[in-house]
């Protein structure tokens, strides 16, 4: 059998491709290089790999999870998360300031303090989410008037959602 | 001579790795657990670990953990003698306590009037100049915003503003200038309005940096109040500990004398009569002033129960239940031994400001071996929910000196695997790993001087790295991908063990009555 998976390092696309050779015996094509390993599934979930040949480097265990689009792979006593490039694509990777506010992360609104028409500052707060009992208090990012408000005092949002639109301060010449 | 147990059936008016703890300690005692919970927690780890569950109904702390009405009723439905509150929720909650009692049972922590007395910031305070216990220059009463402002004013910023009933730095900010009093008085009251039902608000000169060094004492009900010793807390992030240990690397016999001793002339002042914590701030010339007292079991009680011997959660019981701490600690030998460290292990994203981070945890693997204890509130599969705080697990160990206290955490926080979600277990481990840390060299601002803790230099996924993410996915395809087992109905159907479904006996009544 064989796996094949594109990650991105250091925002280069790297093709990774697994290949089992025979028993526990696996080739990995990383990019151009060619690793061999000893692997195997364990019962709690990890799975041990010996690297093969010359290398010195030594046995260990990995963890890995999907988590949300990317991949989480624990190893060596670190955490790694994984992204593939077309879900970074996917993600749209708005700026900061690009007049979106969008929630950093799954939560409830505790406050909105603006709405359609308002003219705001970049660093002011438009709306107060909360998750696991803290306060986050989201700014503008621009200068500009407010073109859309979907957050609601008291409503659930899920992160990355958008929850006010500004439209950036037109120049003026006066 | 075995003891009988002094109660049948206790119920916890908490959640998490708490609630787990306390199950744990009813179950040495031979006490059954009642657990309840929202309707998001209906599969959480401490409904698996009681010997009852009850179903409160609703998501937010509010409408479950926090409704006395719902919790009594719950206490009566299930027949409880007595309730353990755990800590924060209702824990500090004097009209709570007094509602236990009136109800005609028990509650696990200090009577209301001695909570009163010392469970509020500005009452503690008062208190403790009473007891002639330092304190720092500040307010004793809430009259007020436009007050607090001018408090601030008289004392001189920078000033700390804080909850009056808070604690765990919910509230709690430091204010440099004038201008920011207003909204940190504001934004503290909404969090202490949210997190402990009352939004009185208090002003403090900040000694800062200081350490933050705790004791622990234990009261019983004929007016004896032992100390046991500090606990340093000093590694904080936001007012939040990170990290606390016991003994404090600072701490002598002389200054452990006197800080217990100030601890327990105000526990005596007070007649407090349960477990609880002095929270002091010790300046580098090992002056120390009293900040509050936390009339509760702490997160980080387990490095004191390492340290002494002694179990928090069975003291706690036997003294609610009329038993003596003379006949409980007799022939006690409580003085610190060896080093104890403990972290908490949080569902938010350090690399990425600390964002909380609630979802699925698809993978967990807890770390174990000598001298390491793991108090867990979750498990594979466990969609953490966001309407509770982020704590997940505290890891802890325990070793004869503090060099190998921090070696053997930090390789426990290397095997453990918390996976699905961003969490804060490597930057717990490059804390434990911190030459600065490793030398003791902490105060309370020790994470804001080391930004790299919390942000380091990112290193690429190396070769092996991204071959292991291949392989573990080649050759466990569905392994780190568990169903959240806590949306849905489904409960194993195929395990029908007499074993297995009393533990899910539970569950089944959950099931009955909803």
């Amino acid at each position: 059998m064989s796996l094949r998976k594109t990650y991105l390092r250091d925002g280069e696309p790297v093709t990774v491709v697994a290949e089992r050779v025979g028993g526990d015996h696996w080739r990995v094509r990383v990019g151009d290089a060619v690793h061999e390993f000893r692997a195997g599934a364990l019962g709690n979930g990890g799975v041990r790999i010996v690297p093969v040949g010359e290398r010195a480097e030594p046995a260990c265990t990995a963890f890995g999870a999907q988590s949300g689009k990317d991949y989480m792979i624990r190893v060596g006593g670190r955490t790694f998360t994984l992204q593939e490039p077309q879900t970074v694509r996917a993600r749209g990777g708005a700026a900061v300031g690009d007049g979106a506010v969008r929630a950093p992360m799954t939560g409830t609104v505790l406050a909105v303090s603006c709405k359609v028409g308002d003219a705001v500052t970049a660093d002011q707060t438009l709306v107060v989410v909360t998750a696991m009992k803290m306060e986050h208090k989201l700014m503008a990012g621009i200068a500009g008037v407010v073109k859309r408000v979907s957050a609601t005092v008291g409503g659930t949002v899920e992160q990355g959602a958008v929850l006010v639109e500004v439209e950036p301060q037109k120049e003026t010449h006066s | 001579m075995v003891k009988p147990p002094p109660f049948r059936r206790v119920l916890i008016a908490n959640r998490g790795e708490i609630a787990v703890r306390i199950c744990r300690g009813l179950r040495e005692l031979g006490i059954e657990s009642i657990a309840v919970h929202s309707e998001v927690d209906r599969k959480c780890a401490h409904v698996m670990a009681a010997d009852h569950a009850f179903p409160l109904g609703g998501n937010s702390a509010a409408e479950s953990y926090l409704d006395v009405g719902k919790i009594l009723s719950a206490a009566k439905a299930m027949d409880a003698q007595a309730i353990h509150p755990g800590y924060g929720f209702l824990s500090e909650n004097a009209n709570f306590a007094r509602a236990v009692r009136e109800a005609g049972l028990v509650f696990l922590g200090p009577n209301p009037e001695a909570m009163e007395r010392l469970g509020g910031k500005s009452a503690a305070r008062e208190e403790a100049m009473k007891a002639g216990v330092p304190v720092i220059p500040g307010t004793e009463t809430d009259d007020g915003d436009a007050s607090l402002i001018a408090a601030a004013k008289r004392i001189g910023l920078p000033v700390m503003v804080k909850a009056s009933a808070g604690g765990g730095g919910r509230g709690m900010r430091l204010v440099y200038e004038e201008k920011d009093l207003a909204e940190a008085i504001a934004a503290g009251r909404r969090e202490a309005k949210a997190s402990f039902g009352d939004d009185r608000m208090i002003v403090e000169k900040a000694v800062f940096p200081a350490r933050h060094i705790e004791i622990q004492m234990i009261g019983d009900k004929y007016g004896d109040v032992v100390s046991l010793h500090e606990r340093e807390c000093s590694v904080q992030r936001r007012h939040q500990k990170v990290l606390e240990e016991a003994p404090s690397p600072v701490v002598g016999d002389s200054l452990r004398q006197r800080m217990g001793d100030a601890a327990v002339k105000l526990a005596k002042a007070v007649g407090y009569d349960n477990a609880g914590t002095a929270e002091f701030l010790v300046d580098d010339q090992g002056n120390f002033y009293f900040l509050e007292v936390n009339a509760r079991l702490q997160v980080e009680h387990p490095v004191t129960e390492l340290v002494t011997g002694v179990d928090l959660v069975h003291l706690q019981v036997r003294v609610a239940a009329g038993e003596r701490l003379a006949d409980l600690l007799k022939d006690r030998d409580l003085r610190p031994r060896g080093h104890a460290m403990e972290v908490r292990v949080c569902a938010e994203n350090p690399e990425g400001g600390f964002l909380p981070a609630a979802g699925l945890l698809r993978l967990v693997r807890e770390p174990e071996g000598p001298g390491i204890r793991v108090d867990s509130g979750v498990y594979s599969g466990w969609d953490v929910p966001v309407f509770y705080d982020s704590l997940l697990a505290k890891v802890i160990v325990y070793a004869p000196d503090r060099a190998t206290a921090c070696t053997r955490l930090s390789q426990a926080l290397r095997d453990a695997a918390y996976l699905g979600i961003p969490t804060n277990v490597d930057f717990l481990r490059r804390l434990v790993d911190d030459p600065d840390f490793r030398r003791g060299d902490i105060r309370t601002d020790f994470l804001n001087r080391k930004p790299g803790i919390a942000k380091p230099t990112e290193i690429p996924p190396d070769d092996f790295v991204l071959a292991a993410a291949v392989l573990t996915q080649a050759l466990l395809p569905h392994a780190g991908n568990a169903a959240p087992s806590n949306t849905g109905d489904a409960i194993p159907a195929a395990r029908t063990s007499a074993s297995v479904w009393r533990e899910l006996s539970g569950l089944r009544l959950l099931g009955g009555q909803q």
